[in-house]
């Protein structure tokens, strides 16, 4: 049982991350779709370097940078080119989804290094997680920086007739996101599940983007989804700890996903929908041009 | 800040020679303008005077194509509405500039120098306090924008350029979305502020009374050039409309008498919820007939934009019923409504009632789509759409090169000359008309005036929907002023009278008036 | 941004049409394709020669032309059924689950009439052939009605409900035809029972009959979209929905019918691959290669620019070089998913392109001194 909330705990440690990711793209205005292939650039890339190295340390940091970049490519298309964020996004997915197929192809297989060392039998990202969530949390509503950040999602002209860089503000954002995407996408190649294969992240990407929605982009409620799903996940692949010879192992996969449409519809609902309204950044998805 | 130590009537803002040119047009003609500490100095001028240049030059948002700017004695150059805000310069604008979504204080401080890296809001909320203590504001800065009345969000913007030192304060329109209480407030407010040796400059395209009743000196723009400089104690509206138009104004149209027919529309307390959830609507009965224009007359947020959309089956109605011809329509969709002879101009003319990537012609088909004149066995006509749009064009002189246009390419005036030929082109029996001449200049809003009188005249019923109460007290067969959802009273249009219309719509019940 | 004496404006453009934007479309493959030779480049491999290979073995090869085109009626079903969504402004990433779900539905018809266990079968091809069209068309219909449904009714996003359907979808086909499924190959090689051969798709010189039906909902498409009262409203609706209400057009029948529309056409291509396609005849176990394929719809339908016409040479063009691309990556030693890799490049070169769309690049000499002002309006 211990084994089964432990890897759950690890799986829900990457939506956190992913979803935080998102999250803070969103409170600046910024709509990415495309997390999965972030995640994805993330988790191939740091996985070459991982193993070519033998070091962690440099598999983790490849994944953070090129997260970086593309978290900057979203922001270029967005922002300053003011193309369509979905067709963005959709594009980072599908560049991210070709290439590491492509890439990632002779390193099918596993990691083949240690496992990374545990805490108190949890992985330590798990805890970097929460801090993160913490870390996020202040800055979006106790510092400066926050409010700055939190004006252009909600009123872009307000903010740059106010003092703020509504394109500055944005790019540092998406930036800051994609690290954290690539980064899960790293942990999960890297830590969670060591072992290559084309498309491996399974729609956690997507996952992830409804979590953001859900959590009504509050930080704190994004952890609570975050571990929801994890436990969700695992339960789909072990359905024999809770529900032995109930249902084919197939239709168990199928859980997270009917689960996230569950939610989805819960969200839309009247009630959820006055508040989650009222929480929605209301620059979402706009482009901004300066006038 | 440039300006400390600056005496009562010294210059603060002096403006020399400003041009600024755009494709085909001189929107600022060497102008020139002087500014003193204190004063209340009123920009006059009609839409397309040159109002909004000259204003966006003065705030840093448009650079000039000559002249200069002088603050205080110094030149300066504004790059953008930065260098404007740390000369002293604030504005106030006329569609409210603020995070619905944020407190009051949030929206006060951000971006401002002195907020601090990690939000230090006891103090900002002290010092803001002191503020509105000195010039007679009373807010909660703690309550969330979207909660407060438009009078109180435009004291939050206000406080914000306060806050960042400005003083000298250009105001947009200031008094447009107020209702007379609330005017009265702010002109106090704008008394007090200018006591204390700030410069005021309201910029003003209609209400003349207010200019009269609070402004030191008024500078009257028409097409570009300043054609007047005057002292407001040495003047009338008379001259003043005079000045801004170049020639003598009518102030009331003749209302043409028709026979009045059956009734078409009947609505029976009606009730519906706004986008938030409040109530918006709450308990409205009336009834319209052949012939007539039945006026209702508000300040934009008291439910006229629900009733519209109710009336037209955009919206759901919570309660009541409406009768077209005596049928019950009250959850009859839109296109039923439609189909049944009911035209609706919306407000929002090119959000709703338009679609910019069309051409004409598929705008046309918008309202044409479902007729089976124009649409047989799921096939639309577009040949002979593409005629009809040909004859609209014609018929309401919308300037275009041709009906395979872009609607997004038609100026304001032009899109809603298209969109209400569209609409009275299906010969409507009930018109449903939301602010049709926002925004347009003279020439388009006499012609849509006329439409509407032309259409009561062919004995369809007119529903008019404005917030300019000349516009409801000239045209309206029948005016209704609507207060928070309730209409106030129902006076005959002859025998309504201006104050005690513009009092109902502030809330107060009808004294002495007929309904 | 200013250039010595001549400034560079940004002028937006009063948006694209026809030529104009067909242009663009063919700049962005162009660019691609040459920015995809870097991959070959660093594979050591004359990029030239590498596009050579490909596109000779694509069409002219009397081995790879039958694929080539199999795969062309396969993208121009999927690219339409990202169509006419896309039209009305919504996103279907969902052709993968709706061609699961088109799969299903024609061997549920075969199961139904005992074709699992029978080695012949006595029902006519002339019944069952169409039957089994409708079925799939259903197939892919339902799997699409329930994002259109749930876009339609309550707003929710569509992106992420297709996205989830996918998955679902493709856990039910294993759930189908794995240990112990209802179509189930006997032999149980976790793939689903064979077509029997009465049951097989008429072929044309060696392609199923499917390329007709493709070629003619292609056309139909456009026809529907260009002169129809229904393709109006979803145009109307694609480009303001608030608009397409006032004109009475309902907000939430739009978008349940471009999805069962979109979803029925990825059923059939459900259909085409998993029943006509000569060789294959069933539900593979590798399956979910072609699910991934649908992707390539959407990038089809961003260059064709949501016309249907247009979907047709480029359909063309991508199942080519999809085929060619896999052969190619064995002849030259490249490694597996080539094919793959040019689908993201090509996917990201539009996206940048998208920029063209709305605005040109304006030279003017200016001999003043103004500051930026951003992009024109």
């Amino acid at each position: 049982m211990w084994e089964f909330t432990a890897r759950s705990l690890e799986a829900s440690t990457i939506f956190t991350f992913a979803a935080l990711g998102e999250l803070i793209d969103q409170r600046s205005g910024i709509l990415n779709v495309g997390i999965e292939g972030v995640m994805l650039f993330g988790a191939t890339f740091g996985f070459i370097a991982a193993q070519s190295t033998g070091s962690y340390w440099l598999g983790f940091l490849v994944g953070i940078t090129i997260g970086g970049l593309l978290g900057g490519l979203h922001g270029f298309f967005s922002i300053t080119l003011g193309v369509d964020q979905v067709v963005s996004g959709m594009g980072i997915w599908i560049l991210g989804f070709g290439l590491t197929t492509y890439i990632g192809n002779p390193y099918t297989g596993p990691l083949g290094l240690p496992r990374i060392p545990t805490i108190l039998g949890l992985s330590p990202f798990f805890y970097l997680g929460i801090v993160l969530v913490v870390v996020t949390w202040f800055v979006l509503s106790k510092t400066s920086l926050g409010l700055r950040i939190r004006s252009v999602g909600e009123n872009p002209s307000v903010a740059e007739v106010s003092g703020v860089s509504v394109a500055k503000t944005r790019y540092l954002c998406v930036t800051v996101a994609g690290m954290l995407m690539g980064l899960a996408g790293a942990i999960y190649s890297l830590d969670y599940n060591p072992v290559w294969n084309y498309n491996f992240l399974m729609g956690w990407g997507f996952i992830a983007l409804a979590l953001v929605f859900f959590s009504m982009w509050n930080p704190f409620i994004l952890l609570g989804g975050s571990l929801l799903y994890g436990t969700l996940w695992q339960l789909s692949l072990n359905p024999q700890l809770v529900l032995p010879g109930f249902m084919s192992r197939y239709l168990w996969r199928t859980v997270p996903f009917v689960t996230t449409l569950g939610v989805l519809l819960v969200m839309s609902t009247k009630w959820f929908r006055t508040r989650w309204g009222a929480a929605k950044p209301e620059a979402l998805g706009t482009p901004y041009v300066k006038e | 800040m440039l300006l400390k130590g600056v005496k009562l009537g010294q210059t603060v803002l002096g403006v020399r020679g400003i041009t600024k040119r755009f494709p085909g047009v001189v929107a600022n003609d060497a102008i020139d303008l002087e500014i003193k500490a204190g004063e209340i100095h009123a920009v006059l001028g009609e839409n397309g005077a040159g109002k909004t240049t000259l204003m966006n030059i003065l705030f840093g948002l448009l650079q000039p194509d000559e002249g200069e700017i002088y603050v205080g004695d110094k030149r300066v150059r504004f790059r953008s509405p930065l260098d404007a805000i740390d000369v002293g310069i604030g504005m106030v604008h006329q569609h409210r500039k603020l995070v619905s979504a944020h407190t009051v204080l949030e929206n006060i401080i951000l971006g401002h120098p002195r907020a601090g890296r990690i939000l230090n809001l006891k103090r900002a909320e002290e010092e803001i306090r002191e503020l509105c203590e000195r010039y007679g504001f009373s807010l909660d800065l703690r309550a969330k924008v979207w909660q407060l009345a438009e009078g109180e969000k435009q004291v939050v913007e206000i406080l914000k350029t306060l806050y960042r030192g400005a003083n000298i304060l250009i105001l947009d329109e200031p008094t447009s979305a107020l209702t007379p209480h609330e005017t009265e407030k702010l002109l106090a407010s704008i008394e007090a502020m200018s006591r204390d040796e700030l410069a005021m400059i309201p910029f003003i395209t209609h209400k003349l009374p207010i200019v009269l009743a609070i402004s030191d000196r008024v500078t009257v723009l028409r097409r570009g050039k300043v054609t007047a400089r005057l002292e407001t104690r040495q003047t009338t509206e008379q001259s003043l409309a005079r000045e801004m138009v170049g020639r003598e104004v009518i102030f009331r149209i003749e209302r043409t008498q028709v026979e009045r027919g059956k009734t078409i529309l009947q609505v029976k307390d009606l009730a519906a919820l706004s986008d938030r959830g409040f109530l918006a609507l709450n308990g409205v009965s009336f009834s319209i007939r052949e012939g007539e224009i039945f006026g209702i007359a508000g300040v934009s947020g008291n439910g006229q934009q629900e009733l519209a959309e109710v009336l037209a089956g955009l919206r759901k109605a919570e309660g009541g019923n409406v009768l077209i011809d005596g049928q019950d329509i009250t959850h009859a969709s839109s296109l039923d409504r439609w189909q049944m002879g009911m035209g609706y101009i919306p407000s929002e003319r090119i959000d709703v009632g338009s679609i910019g990537d069309f051409s004409l012609v598929e705008n046309t088909t918008m309202n044409y789509y479902f007729d089976g004149d124009y649409s047989q066995r799921g096939i639309v006509d577009y040949g002979n759409i593409r005629e009809l749009t040909k004859e609209i064009v014609d018929e309401y002189s919308v300037a275009t090169p041709g009906p395979d246009t872009r609607a997004k390419n038609l100026s304001g005036g032009n899109l809603q000359k298209l969109i209400l030929g569209r609409v009275l082109s299906r010969k409507p029996r009930l018109l449903i008309a939301s602010l049709p001449t926002q925004g347009l200049d003279v020439g388009a809003t006499e012609f849509v005036r006329n439409k509407l009188i032309e259409a009561k005249v062919e004995k369809s019923g007119v529903l008019l929907i404005s917030e300019d109460l000349d516009e409801v007290l000239s045209l309206s067969d029948w005016v209704a002023p609507i207060y928070e959802g309730k209409l106030m009273g129902i006076i005959p249009g002859e025998k309504a009278i201006r104050e005690n219309i513009g009092a109902m719509m502030a809330g107060s019940q009808s004294k002495g008036q007929e309904t | 941004m200013r250039i010595g004496g001549s400034e560079l404006k940004l002028e937006k453009r009063p948006a694209l049409t026809g030529w104009n934007a067909a242009l663009i479309s063919v700049l962005a493959i162009i660019l691609a394709l040459v920015l995809f030779s870097l991959i070959f480049i660093l594979a050591g491999i004359n990029p030239l020669v590498a596009y050579q290979e490909i596109f000779s073995i694509a069409f002219a090869n009397a081995f790879g032309l039958p694929l080539t085109i199999n795969r062309f009626v396969f993208l121009v079903l999927c690219t339409c059924a990202f169509i006419i969504p896309f039209r009305a402004g919504l996103w279907n990433i969902g052709m993968t689950g709706q061609l699961y779900g088109g799969a299903l539905g024609s061997f549920a018809i075969l199961f139904a009439f005992g074709a699992k266990q029978a080695n012949s079968f006595s029902l006519s091809p002339v019944i069952l052939i169409p039957l089994m069209l409708v079925a799939a068309a259903l197939g892919g219909a339902a799997v699409g009605a329930i994002a259109g449904f749930l876009k339609g009714r309550f707003d929710v996003n569509e992106i992420v409900v297709t996205m989830m359907l996918n998955f679902i979808m493709f856990w039910l086909v294993a759930f189908m035809i794995k240990e112990g499924g209802p179509f189930m190959n006997p032999g149980g090689r976790g793939e689903s029972f064979e077509l029997p051969a009465s049951a097989y798709a008429p072929l044309f010189m060696g392609i199923p009959f499917t390329v007709f039906l493709a070629l003619g909902l292609a056309l139909l498409l456009y026809f529907m979209f260009a002169r129809t009262k229904i393709g109006f409203q979803i145009k109307a609706y694609g480009h303001s929905p608030a608009a397409a209400r006032y004109a009475g057009i309902s907000a939430t029948k739009i978008p349940l019918l471009v999805f069962v529309l979109g979803g029925a056409l990825a059923g059939l291509a459900g259909y085409h691959y998993f029943a006509a396609v000569p060789g294959v005849y069933k539900i593979a176990r590798n399956y979910g290669f072609f699910g991934d394929l649908a992707f390539y719809g959407i990038i089809c339908g961003l260059i064709s620019l949501g016309n249907p016409l247009a979907a047709i040479p480029v359909a063309l063009l991508f199942g080519g070089l999809s085929i060619g691309g896999r052969f190619a990556q064995g002849k030259l030693g490249m490694g597996f998913g080539v094919d793959y890799a040019l689908l993201g490049v090509l996917m990201i070169t539009l996206v940048a392109f998208q920029f063209f769309h709305r605005y040109k690049i304006v030279r003017e000499n200016t001999g003043e001194n103004t500051a930026d002002v951003g992009v024109h309006r």
